[in-house]
């Protein structure tokens, strides 16, 4: 191989400085101890975020990617009957708000809108809104439905926005709503069945919590998820037929327009069975604008909140109670002097006519409503027809309080007031208490329960809770909702007693039949009530202001009653007699054989 | 993995005429190739999670979805059940044109025997 001829460069390689390599081993040195303090500090920041703060950090942590809200559930429809079927009166819509901001100019783009889609539903003008100087925030319509609120969103206007919320709606309007109460604006039941209720129809809230993505989009990844979900309000069916309501609550406006009274009560039941077919109170008010009324007293049931003395409607207990201790019968005499006097008190009968002046049967004590005779039945209930003793109060005590329930609440699924019944032996004047009472004065009971002893006293003496719920809607069909109500029945009277009341209630109504009021082929019995009112502590015997009522029954001829119909009539300072209160329980008798189709009897 | 056989037959100071002599070795892979190998692995499985988790994400927007439609959904049931119930009242009933030309109720006669 031939030698190849390389040509050595000429470079030399100088040994590094001393002094420079010390300089860098210095600054190599530094740079190692300021690394490391880094990382020491980092480690050390590190195990206080991981192992000191841990879970300070991941609940912070869990806050940004944790979706937790509650999933609400849905309040309970209510339903009435019409006819055989359930007819919805309470449902539940989402309805929207419209909000602007008046401070985007868009001013003729709303007004267009709202007048083509939403003008039913407008609630503030938008000249006054747009008048306010730097105004960004106004409610301009409410209540919207969701199909007219998607129509303005379309119009894609920038200063409009919508804000969701769940609305309670009343498609018969003020139909009843003494009865079916209100939901407010927490969503809690308010007054009535709505506010009785209120647990059955509110039902139980779900709850969601998820790991959730920045678009709050619950995500199935993670550990800790839950979801629980809501338990829906019951849906509830009452007893009230719609229809009937209706008609009823038209005759009782048509009663207060005729005559002097300012409010109305009206309770139709069901005698065999103690439900309630109709509760009405008037005046009414529209339940989905609760806010609007301007008296409280409007949304007060007065059925089942209002213990009140329904005067010589006592009568029909007073003298059941003595039929059924067998002291008497209708046909029982005592002589009528138009007054008695008890604990120096002289108690005048109403009706003062000479004609009836001597000795008279009870059945025409009844007739004529005589208070001296209904205080005959509690002297002859003490065993001594010549005055008022303790076993006679002990005994109508007995009658009125336990048998009859009267001064208790009754049990029926509504929020009720109880009354009272006067103590037979504790107080001064027991014995002018006690002939008071057995006429309705001095005591205080609510009309359901008054009724719901009367229905006592005709079908047959059996006392049964009153109901108004027929039962729970579940897949169209009507399934029983369970003890709502306490359900009891209690035979209290004998069936003899019981005929001997109808016939006489009957009798009280014989010149209704002479008159064509009450038809050919219906036994109507009925019995008024008129109430001195209490002024300053005492009776006021002006008769400046009266409470009229009303109570009886229907039934085709020869055959047991079915219904029970009470109309209470009254207006502040106005005198108000049974005889307006027994116009409309007329009025209401006859429209109740057209529209339940009664046919007559024998 | 491949066996190698080398001879060693110039490798050996004690050679014996007439016998091979071989020394068997396992190829194995170097570390950076490990390394690599459980980069990759760990990409790969890495992908699939990702993957899967993407899947399932979908999934849940897919859900969402489907609720919304069905809270629409319920919305526009309610709105129609209560559009119903408004047609059906009694009010409208008795304002109806159907009502406008019935005649008033007359009290009902009953055939007796």
């Amino acid at each position: 191989m031939p030698r190849s001829n390389i040509q050595r460069s000429n470079v030399r390689y100088s040994a590094p400085n001393s002094g420079d390599a010390a300089n860098s081993h210095h600054r190599i040195k530094i740079l190692k101890k300021v690394v490391l303090v880094t990382l020491a500090i980092i480690a050390v920041r590190l195990f206080a975020i991981q192992i000191i703060e841990h879970d300070h950090w991941v609940a912070k942590a869990d806050e940004q990617h944790t979706l937790l809200e509650a999933i609400v559930a849905k309040r309970g429809e209510i339903y009435m009957m019409d006819g055989d079927e359930p007819a919805a009166v309470v449902l539940n819509q989402t309805t929207y708000q419209i909000i602007i901001d008046p401070s985007v100019t868009e001013k003729d783009k709303i007004q267009h809108a709202l007048a083509t889609y939403a003008a039913t539903y407008q609630t503030a003008d938008l000249d006054e809104v747009y008048s306010e100087e730097g105004l960004r925030y106004a409610i301009i319509a409410k209540n919207v439905p969701k199909s007219i609120a998607d129509q303005i969103a379309a119009e894609e206007i920038s200063a409009v926005w919508f804000a969701k919320n769940n609305q309670r709606v009343y498609p018969e309007g003020d139909l009843a709503s003494g009865l079916l109460g209100f939901v407010n604006a927490d969503g809690i039941g308010q007054y009535g069945v709505e506010g009785s209720l209120n647990n059955l129809l509110s039902g139980k809230d779900g709850l969601l919590k998820s790991t959730a993505d920045v678009n709050k989009v619950a995500l199935s990844i993670g550990n800790d998820n839950v979801k629980i979900p809501a338990e829906d309000g019951k849906n509830i069916v009452l007893s009230v037929d719609r229809g009937l309501q209706k008609g009823v609550e038209e005759r009782a406006i048509n009663a207060i327009n005729n005559t002097a009274a300012s409010n109305a009560s009206v309770l139709i039941m069901n005698s065999n069975t103690g439900e309630v077919l109709t509760m009405a109170n008037l005046p009414d008010y529209d339940p989905a604008n609760y806010g609007n009324v301007t008296d409280a007293s409007a949304y007060v049931n007065y059925v089942t909140d209002d213990p009140y003395e329904p005067a010589s409607i006592c009568k029909n207990f007073a003298f059941s109670a003595a039929i059924n201790e067998g002291v008497m019968t209708p046909d029982t005499t005592f002589f009528n002097q138009h007054y008695e006097e008890v604990d120096d008190w002289k108690i005048w009968n109403a009706e003062q006519r000479s004609s009836l002046y001597g000795t008279l049967t009870m059945r025409q004590a009844l007739y004529w409503s005589l208070n001296t005779g209904s205080i005959y039945a509690l002297k002859l209930l003490g065993g001594d027809p010549t005055r008022i003793n303790q076993q006679g109060r002990e005994k109508l005590y007995d009658y009125y309080y336990n048998k009859f329930r009267l001064g208790q609440a009754t049990g029926i699924e509504l929020i009720e007031a109880e009354g009272y019944i006067e103590d037979p032996n504790e107080g001064w004047g027991r014995d002018s208490t006690y002939a008071n009472m057995t006429f309705g004065q001095n005591l205080k009971i609510t009309m359901l329960q008054t009724a719901t002893a009367f229905s006592a006293v005709i079908n047959g003496g059996y006392w049964r809770t009153p109901t108004v719920v027929k039962g729970e809607l579940v897949d169209d069909k009507i399934v029983p909702l369970g003890s709502t109500s306490t359900g009891i029945e209690d035979k209290i009277l004998s069936d003899e007693t019981s005929a001997m009341m109808r016939e006489m209630l009957i009798n009280n109504r014989d010149y209704k039949v002479r008159d064509g009021t009450d038809r050919p082929g219906y036994d109507v019995g009925g019995k008024s009530g008129t109430a001195q009112v209490v002024r300053n502590g005492a009776y006021d015997d002006t008769f400046a202001e009266l409470v009229g009522s009303y109570i009886g029954f229907v039934a085709p001829a020869g055959e047991m009653p079915e219904y029970v119909i009470m109309v209470r009539m009254w207006g502040e300072g106005q005198s108000i007699g049974s005889g307006d209160a027994m116009g409309l329980f007329d009025d209401i008798s006859n429209y109740l054989i057209n529209y339940l189709k009664i046919k007559p009897g024998a | 993995m491949q066996d190698q056989y080398i001879t060693r037959r110039h490798a050996t100071t004690t050679f014996i005429q007439g016998r091979n002599t071989v020394r068997h070795t396992r190829r194995s892979l170097g570390s950076i190739s490990q390394i690599v190998i459980v980069s990759m692995l760990t990409l790969v499985f890495g992908l699939i999670y990702v993957a899967e988790g993407t899947k399932a994400t979908s999934f849940d927007y897919e859900i969402s979805s489907v609720e919304s439609e069905i809270t629409e959904m319920n919305a526009k049931k309610d709105d129609l059940a209560v559009e119903k119930a408004r047609l059906t009242s009694v009010a409208a009933a008795k304002t109806s044109t159907v009502a406008a030309v019935m005649e008033d109720a007359a009290v009902a006669g009953y055939a007796t025997e």
